[in-house]
Formats: structure tokens, C-alpha cells, sequence
């Protein structure tokens, strides 16, 4: 069961993407409210993923994606933001971000999302061709 | 400062916009039909605004946030402590009625809202208008409408004497709510970026 780190600094979207993530199979491997303490667990926890907000007080997202890529190159970072500027999703790409989802999002893009970068959507399409 | 009428005309369609993709993104977050309405653009003094807000005692919920970029900029969103428990039913999927009371979940769906309406107003103005404008972290608030009010134009007020104010209205699931927006941005920079997308007279 694949472990995710789940990073925003509201507790209901923590909350929301939680209950998603149980829902489809994902394993939660704990929270972060900034990405300083999203640095912190990722280096506790070693999760599969971690789902990371931009703005957050303190230590914004984009650090935080910086100091997990810094300390582990093959870290996948999902960026979930309400900003859909093309200066943010180029400034997260460039600094290593896996993907980019726009919030609010429907349900299925946050887990094609996920399947896609642990490479279940393909395994899925040949589970179903045999 | 002056601002023209062909220069307000285009700060009204600018601000409805905007207010339409918040709108657009309130509906999918919340899952029901959500409409913010653009009910008023206007130059509005500041003393006077901020003595006839003072008077307001009703408490409220809010979130203010700063947006950083080519144009300085403020925005508070408030609504009556009780309005903010429909939002949270309705952000959690939750029956209506189940939240009686204000708490973390509460406060945390203000905030979370705040960001939304926020970050998307900028979105509009930024691929519309060229404008660079990238909200800071939402901050709650619990007071009474005209401190909250005042707390907004402060800042504001220091450079300028005269606000650009832009108010709406909510209906959301055909019901009307009480929900107040204000966009109260920093006047020269925002008649710098009428200038930079050719709007001069």
C-alpha cells in the first residue's frame, strides 16, 4: 500500500484529501501544516508521495518541495493550489514538482493523478486487456 | 487621484470578471450552485466609509488575505457567524444543520474559502489583464463588521485617502446569503495597470 504525505495548512482540506486517499487504497503516512514540518516528516516518514499546498505561513510550498527534492532526488511531489498562473506551475515544474493539480479539484484528477505517477494507470489498462 | 468614467467602466468589467471565476470555483468547491454577484464599484472616502462601517456591531467571520505583485492589494471576505455554518456543511458534505456551532472545522473552511476566492480573483486578473498578483496566506478573523472593515483599509489609508471598493453579493443553493467581499486595491498601482493594458483617459 503505497504511503502519502499529505501537506496544506487548512485542516478541512487535510481532512477531505485523507478521506480520499483511505477511500482509493493510499495509505496516509501523516500531515504537515507548512512545508517546513512537511521537510520534517518527509525525512520521518519517508512517504511514497507527498501532496503539497503552495501558500502556507511560515515555509510556503514551493520551499518545502525544494528541501524534500534536496534531501531525496526521487521524491514525487503532487502541488495542489488554487493559483492557476503559469508563472506558479512553471516555478513548481522547474523545481522538480511531479505534477500540478488545481483546487478546487474533482476527486478522480487528485487519483488519476497519483495512479499515474506510481504507474497503476497502466497496470490498470493491461489488467483489463487480459 | 481622478479616476475617469471609460476608466471605471473598464475596473467594473475587470472586477466582474474576476468575481465570475471566484464564482465558478465557490460552485465546485462547495457542489451547489453558488453565485457571487458584483453589486458595487465605487471611489468611496475613506473617513467616511470607515465611520459608517464603525457603526456596524453585528460579529462576523472573516478572512483577510494581502496579495503580493504588480498590484498591491487587499481582500476580505465576512459573513455572519451562523452563515459560516451552512459553509461548513456544505464544504464537509455534511446534512444541513449538523455544525450548531463555531470551531476548528469552522474556522478552517473560512480560511480554505478565502484562499479559493482569492487565488482565482487573482487568476482572472493575472491571464485578463496582465497583472501579476499571487495571494499571501488567508488569515480568520472573528469581530465585529466595522472593526473587521477598518482592519482592511488601514494599511490602505496611510498612502491614500479615497478607496477603490468593490462589493458583492452570495446566493448559494437559491438561498440568499449574507456575504460580504471587498477587493480594495492600492489605487496607483492599480491605475499603473490600466495604463500598462492601454486603457489612459
Amino acid at each position: 500500500m503505497k504511503k502519502i504525505l499529505v501537506v496544506d495548512d487548512a485542516k478541512v482540506i487535510r481532512m477531505v484529501i485523507k478521506r480520499l486517499l483511505t477511500q482509493h487504497g493510499y495509505q496516509v503516512a501523516g500531515e504537515a501544516g507548512n512545508g517546513r514540518e512537511a521537510f520534517e516528516k518527509y525525512k520521518e516518514l519517508r512517504p511514497d508521495a507527498v501532496t503539497m499546498d503552495i501558500i502556507m505561513p511560515e515555509v510556503d510550498g514551493i520551499q518545502g518541495l525544494k528541501d524534500i527534492l534536496a534531501f531525496d532526488k526521487q521524491a514525487k511531489v503532487i502541488m495542489i493550489s488554487a493559483i492557476d498562473q503559469r508563472d506558479s506551475l512553471t516555478e513548481a515544474i522547474r523545481n522538480g514538482a511531479t505534477d500540478y493539480v488545481v483546487k478546487p479539484f474533482e476527486d478522480d484528477r487528485m487519483i488519476s493523478t497519483l495512479k499515474n505517477i506510481f504507474g497503476e494507470n497502466q497496470r490498470d489498462a493491461v489488467d483489463s486487456r487480459q | 487621484m481622478n479616476i475617469t468614467q471609460d476608466r471605471m467602466k473598464v475596473i467594473e468589467i475587470m472586477s466582474r470578471l474576476s468575481i465570475d471565476r471566484a464564482s465558478r470555483a465557490l460552485s465546485k468547491t462547495l457542489k451547489t450552485g453558488a453565485m457571487i454577484s458584483l453589486s458595487n464599484v465605487y471611489i468611496a472616502d475613506l473617513s467616511e466609509t470607515t465611520e459608517k462601517m464603525n457603526d456596524d456591531f453585528r460579529e462576523m467571520t472573516g478572512v483577510m488575505v494581502d496579495f503580493k505583485g504588480n498590484i498591491r492589494c487587499k481582500f476580505l471576505f465576512m459573513l455572519p457567524v451562523n452563515g459560516s455554518f451552512i459553509l461548513t456543511d456544505l464544504f464537509l458534505r455534511q446534512p444541513a444543520g449538523t455544525t450548531k456551532e463555531y470551531n476548528e472545522f469552522t474556522e478552517s473552511v473560512i480560511q480554505e474559502l478565502g484562499n479559493i476566492l482569492a487565488s482565482h480573483i487573482s487568476n482572472a486578473l493575472v491571464s485578463d489583464f496582465d497583472a501579476t498578483l499571487v495571494p499571501e496566506p488567508p488569515h480568520v478573523h472573528n469581530d465585529y463588521a466595522g472593526v473587521m472593515f477598518a482592519n482592511l483599509v488601514m494599511e490602505q489609508g496611510m498612502s491614500d485617502d479615497k478607496l477603490l471598493l468593490m462589493e458583492t453579493k452570495f446566493v448559494l443553493s437559491k438561498n440568499e446569503l449574507e456575504c460580504y467581499l471587498f477587493l480594495v486595491p492600492e489605487m496607483t498601482s492599480f491605475v499603473k495597470l490600466l495604463d500598462n493594458i492601454g486603457v489612459k483617459t
